[in-house]
C-alpha cells in the first residue's frame, strides 16, 4: 500500500504541477468566466438601441388598430400618431402604404434589436390578415377556418407493438430543453477534451517508463500490477482534479454574476428532467474518464518506444471521436436506433447515455444499465491491462502484435 | 544465510536462454558472474529478483523464494541503464529510496554522502536528461544502495565507464561488500573478477561452464603455467612428461603442465644447464580455464 501511495503521489504532484496542466486548466476557467458573461459580451459589441414609442403615420383607425395588435404582441413599445418630423432616440416612425401586398416603412435612428424586429414583424402580420379579412369581408370564424391545417396521425401496428423505450422517440422530435441541451454539450465536449488529453499522458507516461528502461528498477521494488493501478488512479486523480476546478469555476461564476439576464435571455430555465440529466452527466463522465484512461493504459502497455505511441492510441482517438460525434450529431434528433443501439456499446455509452437522460422516455433502468456496462467493462479492461503490462514491461519488442505473440509464447 | 540456485533454467518459446544453473552465493561474499553478450547474466538476475518466472528449478534467499517482501532488502542496478530523464537527481532517488521504504530524511542524508562519494555533488539539482552518459550511471547505481541492501545485484556496473570511475565506482563497491552486503556482480571482463571476487560462475550461451571459490576452482584445475627466462636452449622441455603446451618468445618460454608435480623435475633439468634468470610457477588465469572448459578463446566482446 504505501508503494502504491509512493507512485501515486509522484505521478499525480508531478502532473498537477505540469506547465500544461495549469495552462490548459486556466484556459477552461477562462472561458467558463467568458461563457457565464456573454449576454454582456454580446451587448457591448451590440449597437442597437431599443424602440420605447413608435409613432404611427396614418389615419386613428390605423393607429389605434396598430396599439391593440401591438399590445396583443406583448411588446413594451407605446403606439402615438405621428405629428411630423424626423424619427429620433428610441421613437421610430412607422408609416403604412395601403397597397396590394401591403408595404410598410419603419425610419428608426439607431439599429433596432433582432428581438424587437421580430414582434413589429409579428404584429404588422397579424395587421395585414386583419386587414384582409375585412376587405375579403369574412367573418372571423371563416377566417379561421381559412388557415387551419390538417391533423395527421401514424398508426403503425408494428411499432407499438414494441415494448416500450423506443417507439415513442422513433414517430416524433421531442422539444429540448436549452439548459439541458446545454448541460450535455458541456459535458461531451468536456469529457472528449479530457480524454485526447489524459489517454496521451498516461500513455507517454507508461510507454516513457519503459523506453527509459527505469522501468526495471522499479518493478525490482514494487509489483508491476501496483505499479500500474498507482499510475492510472493517478492520471484518474489528476483529470478529476481538472473536472473539480472546472465545477468551482461555475459555482463561483454563478454566484459573482447576475445570471437572471442570461436566463431570460436564452430561456435557460430548468425542467424537471435537469437534476437527473445533471448527475447522470457527471457519473457517465467520470465514467468514461475512466474507461478511457484504462483503455489507453492498456494500449501504453504495449509500447516500448515512444515514437510508437500516437499510432497505438489511435483508437482511443476514433472510439472518443465516435462517440462524440454521435452525441453531438443526434441531440436535436431524439432517440433514433443509432443512439438507442451505441449507448449500450461500451466505449460510446458515456457520450450516449447522457443524451438519452434528455428525453422523458428513457426510463432509469435503461440509465442504470449504462452504469452497469461501464463498471463491468472498466473492470474487464483494467484486468487485461494489468495482465499485458506485467508481462510486456521488461520487453523491447515494437508493436502490439509483436508483443501479443510474445506474451502467447512465455 | 545465503542465495541459492537450483536446476534453474529459464526457455522462451524453442530458445534456452539459462539451462540447469546451480550455484551457491555465500553471505557476505563478492560473487562474480562472468559470461559474453547472450550468456544468460541477466536473465539470470531477472529471475533472481523475480521479475521474470523461470520455466523450472528454483531460486531461494536465506531459504525463502524472493518475493515483494523481500525486495526492500535487495539493491539491483539493472543492465539497462535509465532513469526518468525528466525528473531532477533529487527527485528521482526519492522516488527510488521511498519505493524501497525509506523516508524522505534518510534519502536526502544518504544522497548527499553518495554525491560526495562519487564526486558528482553538483548534480543534485539536475534533471538527469543533462548528466553525461557516466554521470548518469553513477545516479543509478546510488539509487540501487541508497537503502542499504543486504544483498546488491549489479548487472555490468562498470560498463561504459572511464577507468578514474571505474577505480570510483570498484572502491564503493568493495567497500559496500566490507560492511557486510552480498554483492553479485556481473562481467565480460575477466580481470574485474579475478581482481574483485572469491567466487564465481562463468556462464556461457546458457550453460554453467564453472563456479565456486576461484581459488578453490584454479586448484582443482590442476594445470599450472611454469614461465623461464634465460639464455640457454630449453626447446627439450617440450618433451618432457606433464607438459601440454609449450611458448617460446626470445628468452621467455610458457610452459603448460598438467599437475604442479612435474614442476620439480623440469627446475631440476634447467638448473643443471646453468643460470636463469626467472622461474615461476603461476597459477592458470581463468581465460586458461575457459579455453580448457568450453574448447575456445573466451570472447570479450
Amino acid at each position: 500500500m504505501n508503494k502504491f501511495k509512493t507512485t501515486f503521489l509522484q505521478t499525480y504532484i508531478s502532473k498537477v504541477r505540469a506547465k500544461s496542466f495549469i495552462i490548459s486548466t486556466l484556459i477552461v476557467v477562462l472561458l467558463i468566466f467568458l461563457a457565464a458573461n456573454v449576454d454582456r459580451i454580446i451587448s457591448l459589441f451590440d449597437s442597437s438601441e431599443e424602440i420605447a414609442t413608435i409613432e404611427v403615420d396614418g389615419g386613428e383607425a390605423a393607429v389605434t388598430q396598430v396599439e391593440t395588435l401591438f399590445e396583443a404582441a406583448e411588446t413594451d413599445m407605446d403606439v402615438v400618431p405621428h405629428e411630423g418630423g424626423e424619427a429620433a432616440g428610441d421613437t421610430a416612425v412607422l408609416s403604412i402604404e395601403n397597397t396590394d401586398p401591403m408595404t410598410f416603412n419603419i425610419s428608426a435612428e439607431n439599429e433596432i434589436p433582432e428581438a424587437q424586429m421580430t414582434q413589429i414583424d409579428t404584429a404588422l402580420g397579424e395587421y395585414q390578415r386583419m386587414t384582409n379579412i375585412q376587405e375579403l369581408d369574412i367573418t372571423p370564424e371563416e377566417a379561421e377556418q381559412l388557415g387551419q391545417t390538417p391533423e395527421v396521425s401514424y398508426d403503425i401496428a408494428a411499432t407499438a407493438d414494441e415494448a416500450g423505450e423506443d417507439a415513442a422517440g422513433e414517430s416524433e422530435t421531442p422539444e429540448l430543453n436549452p439548459l439541458n441541451s446545454i448541460i450535455f454539450y458541456v459535458t461531451v465536449i468536456i469529457m472528449f477534451f479530457i480524454i485526447i488529453n489524459y489517454a496521451s499522458q498516461i500513455g507517454s507516461e507508461i510507454a516513457m517508463e519503459k523506453s527509459s528502461r527505469v522501468i526495471e528498477m522499479i518493478v525490482s521494488s514494487v509489483h508491476p500490477i501496483t505499479h500500474l493501478m498507482a499510475k492510472i488512479s493517478a492520471m484518474i486523480s489528476v483529470s478529476i482534479t481538472q473536472l473539480l476546478v472546472f465545477i468551482i469555476a461555475v459555482v463561483i461564476a454563478i454566484q459573482m454574476f447576475d445570471f437572471n439576464n442570461l436566463i431570460s435571455e436564452f430561456g435557460l430555465e430548468s425542467n424537471d428532467l435537469t437534476l437527473r440529466l445533471a448527475i447522470y452527466s457527471l457519473l457517465y463522465l467520470i465514467l468514461g474518464l475512466v474507461l478511457y484512461l484504462a483503455i489507453s493504459a492498456l494500449l501504453g502497455s504495449f509500447v516500448s518506444r515512444m515514437e510508437d505511441l500516437q499510432q497505438a492510441l489511435m483508437p482511443v482517438t476514433m472510439l472518443s471521436l465516435f462517440g462524440f460525434y454521435i452525441g453531438i450529431f443526434n441531440t436535436f434528433s431524439g432517440e433514433n436506433m443509432l443512439v438507442v443501439i451505441t449507448s449500450y456499446i461500451p466505449p460510446f455509452t458515456p457520450f450516449v447515455m447522457p443524451l438519452r437522460a434528455m428525453h422523458e422516455t428513457t426510463g432509469q433502468l435503461v440509465l442504470l444499465t449504462g452504469v452497469l456496462i461501464m463498471i463491468v467493462t472498466i473492470i474487464l479492461v483494467v484486468m487485461l491491462a494489468s495482465s499485458i503490462y506485467r508481462n510486456s514491461v521488461l520487453s523491447t519488442d515494437t508493436g502490439i502484435m509483436k508483443n501479443l505473440r510474445r506474451i502467447r509464447k512465455e | 544465510m545465503s542465495l541459492e540456485l537450483n536446476n534453474l533454467t529459464k526457455r522462451f518459446g524453442g530458445n534456452t536462454a539459462v539451462d540447469d544453473i546451480n550455484l551457491t552465493v555465500p553471505s557476505g561474499s563478492m560473487y562474480g558472474f562472468l559470461g559474453g553478450n547472450g550468456a544468460g547474466k541477466t536473465t539470470t538476475f531477472r529471475m533472481i529478483l523475480g521479475l521474470l518466472e523461470q520455466t523450472e528449478g528454483s531460486i531461494t534467499y536465506e531459504n525463502q523464494t524472493i518475493n515483494y517482501n523481500v525486495t526492500n532488502r535487495i539493491g539491483y542496478l539493472p543492465e539497462e541503464r535509465g532513469l526518468h530523464p525528466k525528473l531532477k537527481v533529487e527527485e528521482q532517488i526519492k522516488y527510488l529510496g521511498e519505493l524501497k521504504g525509506m523516508n524522505k530524511n534518510d534519502i536526502s542524508d544518504k544522497l548527499d554522502h553518495w554525491l560526495e562519494r562519487f564526486e558528482v555533488p553538483e548534480n543534485r539539482n539536475k534533471r538527469i536528461e543533462k548528466l553525461s552518459k557516466g554521470n548518469q550511471q553513477k545516479i543509478q547505481l546510488i539509487a540501487s544502495i541508497i537503502h542499504q541492501p543486504e544483498l546488491i545485484i549489479l548487472d555490468e556496473p562498470f560498463s561504459g565507464l572511464d577507468p578514474v570511475n571505474v577505480e570510483i565506482l570498484k572502491k564503493a563497491v568493495k567497500e559496500l561488500n566490507r560492511e557486510g552486503a552480498t554483492i553479485i556482480f556481473s562481467t565480460h571482463r575477466m580481470e574485474h573478477v579475478e581482481e574483485m571476487c572469491e567466487e564465481l560462475c562463468i556462464l556461457n550461451h546458457g550453460q554453467q561452464v564453472v563456479s565456486g571459490n576461484i581459488d578453490q576452482i584454479k586448484s582443482d584445475f590442476g594445470q599450472k603455467e611454469i614461465i623461464i627466462e634465460g639464455d640457454h636452449d630449453v626447446a627439450f622441455l617440450k618433451d618432457m612428461p606433464g607438459v601440454i603446451d609449450m611458448k617460446q618468445v626470445r628468452s621467455k618460454t610458457t610452459l603448460k603442465i598438467s599437475e604442479e608435480q612435474y614442476a620439480e623435475q623440469i627446475y631440476n633439468e634447467i638448473t643443471s644447464l646453468g643460470y636463469f634468470k626467472r622461474f615461476q610457477v603461476k597459477e592458470p588465469s581463468l581465460n586458461d580455464i575457459f579455453i580448457a572448459k568450453v574448447g575456445r578463446q573466451y570472447e570479450q566482446v
